[in-house]
């Protein structure tokens, strides 16, 4: 079946989340563009990173996910005269897409994990610096590391998301280190994977939570195709178990009709999905999940809370004014991804305030965009802007491994200056088949070879 | 890979310098390698009746490790000299060959990202019936990322974020045997990067370097149906 998405639908996805950051793209941070220089003297670590001269402009790269590995790699290529240094703080990558499928045994660690930052640097000419970023001083151009300064003429922030627990009533510092740890939402870095993995892996009978956060939290579809796996854990290990997913949206927020037929179809016994039931609340002791209206026991869960731009993005004074984003990303030109009014830093990936679905794939093609602008700019011509594209698969069915999938562009309104809607040649395949179950193991290995091969 | 004996033929740079156009600084090359006749999976002749055209056959040139489609594209005339561009340059694909001019082979590696036709599965096809992906019958679809390629057109890029055709092989055809020969390939560049990035299972597929061992004087086709375990059909 093949679909076209609607504005309609753009909107309920982007939802408040669209007018709120295209609007704060529109404006400058409240003051001083350059807000950021004001750390400097505080932030410098006092020291110079042990780092080659550099041989020609200096491109820093902050960030070791899709977006940092595909600009790293990719503004090299497309102007060879880029010094390109990528600052990680990592130092064993593991994807954060595909991830679910390693649940149900679809796919084993290795698919994940078995991809070197070394050999990303070494076959894409670049070098891997094994750091984590401390501040930015945008006057002077330095960046502080924990291994020491670096001097930059072009710098990309690609941190990605932060768990925002305070969006579901979960204040105090305590109670969210503890649902951090022992609830983890799983879609921020690997060690929540191996954690819901565990879980699952011993998981005996009873209620399994999986919450859905509202806003323009990262992988639409994410939460609903971790509910199928777990459902077909169950399913085949005949567990005596629900998936209760509860969604703070109205509706499935993408490819609902083939999520509502893999639900209906594959797990009635097995998954009960709940609409408008935004959690207000935890009690990680009792494990009980408060909404609105209800109360829900569980056995064990997955608690998704909101997502924000990363704290590094407020750390460095990237962040948008907070009235008009309201998930604390970045401010951004909506074009060129470059800090309003600051034209040698950028910030792409997750931590971008657009409408834009949080995907690798849309990071892996902005990233392809952003450093043909890169490579524009260093040599004094005009960028040229072409929008992301988001191909997204769902594996929805683990026994035997069948998908649903989503192509969508992306419309830009250069009046308002803003990107308005999925593109007329969005389409949905929602009829779930092995093909596209297929499809989804061949589409991340794609990803995984555009960044880490030459 | 032993390039003893390899004459570049320069016929792509030869017609664009007679054309003269100023923008095509540089001309993409077919490389020629040792020919080798089209077989059967018995080694016989593969005579040009055999060839189906509901799939495309797979057969390896100019060395073991290179899969490439071979596509009876039969009554949909395929369009001859016409200009087309990859990484390596500009250049004139010279269309099928045959009665009709309706056998086609191209480099079945997506140029989008390195999707392959490999034993177990492929996710490169010819979709000779309508597919999802390409909303129309007769394109090369990848389903990893949804490129679609217009194999009648020397596999440019119809649709998805493939950014160049697939790599031409350049085909000869005996109307008196009916049979076909391969002798050239362009890109051999993008062949190297395809081997770096795949080295680990082209060794375990092929044995140490085996990859990069020339065909021989002839390469046996299969029915991609029968090449990979699981063709999904996307």
């Amino acid at each position: 079946m093949t679909q076209n998405l609607d504005r309609r639908n753009f909107l309920k996805m982007g939802g408040a989340v669209l007018a709120a950051g295209t609007a704060g793209c529109a404006t400058g941070v409240t003051g001083s563009a350059m807000a950021g220089g004001d750390k400097s003297a505080s932030v410098s670590s006092g020291m110079m990173a042990n780092l080659p001269k550099a041989k020609g402009p200096r491109l820093v790269v902050v960030g070791g996910g899709t977006s940092g590995l595909t600009i790293a790699k990719y503004a090299k290529k497309e102007y060879p005269n880029f010094d390109v240094v990528l600052v990680e703080k990592r130092d064993m990558y593991s994807s954060c897409f595909a991830s679910n499928m390693w649940y149900a045994g679809v796919i084993n660690l290795e698919f994940l994990a078995e991809h070197s930052f070394l050999d990303a640097a070494v076959n894409n000419k670049y070098i891997y610096f094994n750091a984590t970023v401390t501040g930015l001083d945008r006057t002077s151009k330095m960046l502080a590391t924990s291994e020491g300064d670096i001097h930059y003429d072009f710098l990309v922030v690609a941190p990605g998301v932060s768990y925002d627990y305070d969006k579901i009533g979960v204040k105090d510092a305590g109670v969210q280190a503890a649902l951090r740890q022992r609830y983890p939402g799983g879609f921020i870095s690997p060690t929540e994977h191996v954690t819901i993995k565990r879980k699952l892996d011993e998981f005996e009978g009873g209620v399994f939570v999986q919450t859905v956060p509202s806003g323009n939290y990262r992988c639409l579809p994410g939460p609903y195709e971790r509910a199928c796996l777990i459902a077909s854990i169950f399913k085949k290990n005949k567990i005596k178990g629900k998936v209760l997913v509860l969604d703070a949206n109205p509706e499935i927020t993408i490819k609902k009709v083939g999520f509502h037929a893999a639900f209906d179809e594959l797990y009635k016994d097995y998954i009960e999905w709940k609409p408008n039931q935004g959690v207000l609340g935890v009690d990680v002791e009792k494990r009980i999940i408060k909404t609105e209206f209800d109360e829900f026991k569980f056995e064990d869960a997955a608690i998704y809370a909101n997502c924000r731009g990363s704290t590094l993005i407020e750390h460095l004074g990237l962040m948008g004014d907070t009235q008009k984003t309201n998930q604390k990303e970045a401010n951004i030109d909506v074009r060129f991804n470059n800090i309003i009014g600051d034209p040698f830093v950028y910030v792409t990936g997750d931590a971008r305030p657009h409408p834009y679905s949080k995907s690798g794939n849309t990071a892996n093609t902005e990233g392809h965009n952003v450093a043909k602008v890169l490579a524009a700019r260093a040599q004094g011509k005009d960028p040229v802007f072409v929008p992301p594209r988001t191909i997204c698969y769902s594996m929805v069915n683990a026994d035997p491994a069948e998908a649903i999938s989503v192509d969508a562009g992306y419309d830009y309104d250069a009046a308002k200056d803003a990107i308005t809607g999925f593109s007329k040649d969005t389409k949905t395949f929602e009829n779930r088949s092995t093909a596209y179950g297929q499809a989804t193991l061949e589409w991340a290995r794609g990803i995984y070879r555009d960044m880490f091969n030459a | 890979m032993d390039r003893r004996g390899f004459v570049k033929v320069c016929a792509g740079g030869a017609a664009l310098a007679l054309a003269n156009w100023d923008q095509m600084a540089v001309a993409a090359n077919f490389e020629s390698f040792p020919p080798a006749k089209l077989t059967n999976k018995f080694g016989a002749p593969l005579k040009g009746a055999e060839i189906p055209t509901n799939e495309a056959m797979v057969f390896s040139y100019p060395v073991a490790g290179v899969p490439c489609f071979l596509i009876n594209l039969g009554d949909r005339p395929s369009q001859s000299d016409l200009a087309l561009k990859n990484e390596d340059g500009d250049y004139k694909w010279k269309g099928g060959v045959g009665p009709k001019g309706q056998f086609v082979a191209f480099v079945a590696i997506c140029t989008h990202q390195l999707s392959y036709p490999q034993p177990e599965v492929t996710y490169l096809r010819y979709a000779a019936d309508v597919s999802g992906l390409a909303g129309a019958p007769g394109k090369i679809v990848c389903c990893a990322h949804a490129s679609v390629f217009e194999p009648t057109e020397g596999a440019k890029v119809v649709s998805g974020p493939a950014t160049m055709p697939l790599l031409p092989i350049s085909l000869v055809y005996d109307p008196v045997s009916d049979e076909l020969t391969a002798d050239g390939i362009m890109g051999m560049e993008y062949i190297k990067r395809f081997f770096k990035t795949f080295k680990g299972d082209l060794n375990a597929r092929y044995g140490r370097g085996g990859y990069r061992l020339d065909v021989g004087n002839k390469t046996a086709c299969i029915p991609l149906s029968k090449y990979s375990e699981i063709v999904p059909a996307c």
